[in-house]
């Protein structure tokens, strides 16, 4: 049997539209989940939180300390040659990608302190640009000579 | 000289079968292909290497073949035909997935799903065919572009077809630079494939913990015939994201995986023996491979750009193509398209979100499938 009259002998109309309506409202569920999840990200470290913290005592622990990379400097070396083969300015995307590749550690932490210290300046449209001035001369610090 | 006669009459020269020779050629293009081209070489080396030895002439009933009971090969492909490299694999994929792109853009997981859609298209032609609802099943899942998938399907479903069925997965899997660039080219403008996707954001350490959990519950009670395929994949992203059994998640991303590839890449180019591979079926296995291929390809473009209509921000319609589980090949792909055409445009990161999206849908739809033919 062929044709029209094998795919109805054998239900496979039904058996294609379920299963891609299966599939596909699966995955359109798991979409909508993952939309959701970063709304309980605060609700569980609220409750992590409290569990954390011993009933008795009253003085609050004071807060952690935020986790830095341990030099900027040595990291921003690690960073350069991966600066150097994308150009003058790029995506921070393509940044972490290639970070990623080379199995540099932290990635995201690294390019958010990056960020922060102004060495990745912002041009807009997602776009950033390398600024190595920043490392040369931080503006508390008068460089030393080498 | 009588013995000398019997021990000649032995030899693969002697037994020789053409269907054998044309195997060796393809055994020996595949390498070929691999070392030369730099076509998917994980994949095509050990299978080429694998259809090369599984050619060889022997003597039968000494217990050399893939298909005698109580040969080496046989054990080895043990593997195969119980779903248990597949398995493997997808715990050391899953613990080499970074999930964050798609948790900072969870609507691009529709682009996962479209493109599985080429997988019932497929099932509805292979029925046409005159193939039996389980072969059809089979066949039809190397639309989702997954080599583990499409052989564990198959050993499942319909074991017979398992040595072609996953040489036109890995085939086709490998041959992705030819394959994608026309039809993506075909069903989209310059000014479409040159739109720009936003920076996403960077998902904290809690919702990556989430998503395996979160992923296995939903998918895995949605179809439990997909437990043996997500289970192990979810459970190879906890590992890594969890970050307290490092050492784990680097056996599962490392030497596990690439344990299970050895084996089931070789073992399954061994299982085409020429006798039993060239036949009418295979060609038509190919042919609809192919069409399954294309057709997931086109369906993911085309849902993107169906989405297009309704978004503010624009997604680049190329995304859809690597809604195929095809990873990192076709994300790959489109990364290069978007280059083409914006060197300064990097669409890997999103393309990677579709890709790992197509992992779980297909391995979804393998569930789905395997379910619908057992009722």
């Amino acid at each position: 049997m062929y044709g029209i009259e094998a795919i109805n002998a054998v239900n496979g109309w039904a058996m294609a539209s379920v299963g891609a309506l299966i599939v596909f409202s699966g995955l359109v569920i798991l979409s909508f989940v993952i939309s959701q999840l970063h709304k309980f990200v605060p609700l569980l470290e609220k409750i992590n939180g409290e569990k954390a913290a011993p009933k008795d005592t009253i003085s609050t622990p004071p807060p952690p300390a935020p986790i830095k990379p341990p030099d900027i400097r040595e990291q921003a070396s690690l960073f350069q040659p991966i600066i150097d083969t994308l150009g003058a300015s790029f995506p921070l995307s393509a940044l972490y990608t290639q970070a990623n590749k080379q199995n540099i550690p932290h990635p995201h932490l690294t390019i958010s302190a990056f960020r922060d210290a102004g060495i990745l300046a912002p041009q807009g449209d997602g776009i950033f640009s390398w600024d190595p001035h920043k490392l040369i001369a931080p503006p508390q610090k008068p460089a030393e000579p080498a | 000289m009588d013995l000398l006669i019997k021990f000649l009459s032995n030899t693969g020269y002697a037994l020789a079968d053409p269907r054998q020779l044309v195997m060796l050629c393809v055994g020996m293009l595949f390498v070929y292909l691999s070392i030369a081209k730099k076509y998917e070489p994980l994949l095509l080396l050990p299978i080429g290497f694998g259809i090369i030895v599984g050619n060889i002439p022997f003597f039968k009933g000494f217990g050399l073949g893939i298909y005698e009971s109580n040969s080496v090969l046989h054990y080895l492909y043990f593997g195969v035909t119980s779903g248990l490299y597949p398995s493997i694999v997808f715990l050391g994929l899953g613990a080499m997935t970074d999930f964050s792109s798609l948790l900072a853009r969870p609507k691009l997981m529709l682009l996962g799903g479209a493109a599985q859609m080429g997988i019932f298209f497929t099932l509805l032609g292979a029925l046409a065919l005159g193939f039996l609802p389980n072969e059809a099943s089979s066949i039809a899942i190397i639309g989702g572009a997954d080599g583990p998938t499409s052989i564990f399907l198959t050993a499942k479903l319909a074991p017979h077809l398992i040595g072609p069925i996953a040489i036109a997965a890995y085939s086709y899997m490998a041959l992705i630079p030819i394959i994608q660039p026309p039809i993506m080219k075909l069903l989209t403008s310059r000014q479409e494939r040159l739109i720009r996707m936003s920076e996403p954001r960077l998902p904290c350490r809690t919702e990556r913990l989430l998503f395996p959990v979160v992923g296995t519950l939903l998918c895995c009670f949605l179809a439990p015939a997909s437990i043996p395929l997500l289970g192990p994949f979810f459970f190879g992203n906890i590992m890594k994201e969890s970050a307290v059994v490092e050492r784990l998640a680097n056996t599962a991303r490392t030497s596990i995986i690439d344990t299970a590839t050895i084996f089931l890449g070789f073992t399954v180019g061994a299982s085409t023996q020429g006798d039993v591979f060239l036949t009418s079926k295979s060609i038509m296995i190919f042919c609809l491979g192919a069409l399954a291929f294309s057709l997931a390809t086109a369906s993911g473009i085309l849902f993107a750009k169906f989405m297009n209509l309704f978004l503010k921000e624009k997604i680049n319609p190329l995304l859809g193509a690597s809604g195929v589980s095809a990873v990192p090949g076709s994300a790959r792909e489109v990364h290069l398209m978007g280059l083409k055409e914006d060197p300064s445009n990097y669409l890997l990161m999103h393309a990677m979100a579709c890709n790992s999206s197509g992992v779980i849908g297909s391995a979804i739809a393998a569930g789905v499938l395997w379910s619908l033919n057992m009722n």
